[in-house]
């Protein structure tokens, strides 16, 4: 069912409201000058996984309002596109028509959202998958559209032919973050699993590798720019990192008392940026000198969920405070 | 006598179903939470035992600030604030770490509070 809905933003004029950004600056050990800015948004929504979009607009899923957002960070206006009745968004993507794609576990299926006229068209998963517990996805470089769910499924859809194919993962539930490789590969890490897996594109098997820390909680993944996969350890609260040309691993435990690494994205630089639950902060680490630099959020309960960016800046939404955050990187530059 | 024998099978075939309805609807739960006291290490806090438990009360499991808040209150699971709880997690506890959908179904509601509830449940 296709819809369009616009929600009203502001109780008296509707459609857009302008917030001001809120702008802290931050001078981390040599690594500086960093700018954070927290953009607020609809209280109450969720505002959790974020993209950046082709215009410099930001797309960010209200997974508590059934919402999908848009913000332009030049004066902070948003908008709310409704997703239909019981929404509920976990993850959004932009593809390569420029649209984005959110896994819309509310309604079970895949969502696009046209960037123009915000029309949404569905594609429901079969009936026989019931409630999925819908991700997060990721485009490969033919233009399929591949994505997780946590009650233990990963699948493809073809946005051309509107085909969808959904496998039951190896290991059943946990299936949570996937990306691609530059190389065009498929990778999704499983929670519940503790693992990492790579999705053959042609047969659909998902090849399972192990990370070296037993009952790590492996929930999110990314490509560096070389192929090699960063990967945020919720219950080890590591950051784990491998290599699949040689099949080598690397960790380094989040600094701080028992940390909790929730999400990772790696940016342009090849910068690693994770979120920590447990110390409230946006944390980046640097492969290169192994340091972390902390971020600390200026308000408790953040929750950053996942970040994703473009260059020189890192965006990241903060659903228990209902707000986006950008870090940009070099920001006098 | 006779009488009884279907008013006994409905009744029994009514709870089971009941009881089916909760174990699928926790369904999505596991893939965080286990209701075996013997299972550690997953991604949420066990939820054994979980009627009658304080609040925040698996102590393998480091909980967000705003649960150990409710925590240190003594506060427990009792049935009405379970089902409470489940028709909207985070408006009870605004950002706690799980992220979860409100259960706007009263009947679903009360079929995993159900579950949950049940001692024998895993």
């Amino acid at each position: 069912m296709d819809r369009r809905q616009f929600l009203k933003c502001a109780a008296a004029a509707g459609g857009v409201l302008a917030a001001p950004a809120l702008i802290r600056k931050s001078f981390a050990q040599s690594e500086g000058p960093f700018r954070v800015r927290y953009y607020p948004v609809e209280p109450g929504m969720g505002s959790r996984d974020v993209t950046s979009a082709p215009d410099g607009s930001i797309w960010f899923c209200g997974q508590r309002n059934g919402t999908l957002g848009t913000l332009d960070p030049r004066g902070g206006a948003y908008k709310l596109i409704n997703l239909g009745p019981g929404a509920a968004p976990h993850g959004v993507i932009v593809g390569p028509d420029g649209a984005p794609w959110v896994t819309e576990g509310g309604q079970n299926a895949i969502a696009r959202v046209d960037p123009k006229d915000h029309k949404v068209t569905l594609f429901k998963l079969p009936a026989n998958r019931g409630s999925a517990n819908l991700n997060t996805g990721v485009f490969d470089k033919t233009g399929i559209y591949w994505f997780t769910g946590q009650n233990g499924i990963y699948g493809r859809l073809d946005p051309k032919s509107r085909e969808m194919t959904v496998w039951d993962a190896p290991r059943g539930r946990g299936p949570y973050g996937i990306t691609r490789t530059p190389n065009g590969d498929i990778w999704y890490a499983s929670l519940a699993g503790n693992h990492i897996a790579q999705i053959d594109r042609k047969t659909g098997n998902a090849r399972v590798v192990e990370p070296p820390t037993p009952g790590q909680g492996a929930r999110r993944v990314w490509s560096d720019s070389k192929g090699r996969l960063w990967v945020s350890e919720w219950n080890s609260g590591n950051v784990s990192v491998h290599d699949p040309a040689d099949g080598s691993w690397r960790q380094w435990k989040l600094p701080g008392e028992r940390p909790r690494a929730y999400s990772v994205y790696v940016d342009d630089k090849d910068i690693v940026w994770l979120t920590d639950f447990s110390a409230n902060a946006i944390v980046r680490f640097d492969p290169t000198t192994e340091k972390f630099v902390s971020f600390p959020s200026d308000k408790a309960n953040a929750n950053v969920r996942q970040m994703d960016g473009r260059p020189g800046q890192a965006w990241g939404g903060e659903p228990g405070n209902n707000r986006l955050v950008v870090i940009e990187t070099n920001p006098a530059a | 006598m006779v009488g009884l024998v279907p008013a006994t099978i409905f009744f029994a075939s009514g709870a089971a179903r009941a009881d089916d309805a909760g174990a699928k609807l926790f369904e999505t739960c596991r893939a965080c939470h286990t209701l075996d006291p013997a299972v550690k290490g997953m991604a949420g806090p066990n939820l054994s035992g979980l009627l009658r438990r304080r609040i925040a009360g698996d102590k393998e499991f480091d909980y967000s600030p705003v649960l150990r808040q409710v925590a240190v209150t003594g506060a427990v699971w009792t049935r009405e604030r379970l089902e409470i709880f489940l028709s909207d997690p985070e408006a009870m506890f605004p950002a706690m770490w799980m992220s979860s959908k409100p259960m706007r179904d009263p009947a679903e509601r009360k079929a995993l509070a159900d579950f949950l509830a049940d001692p024998k449940s895993r």
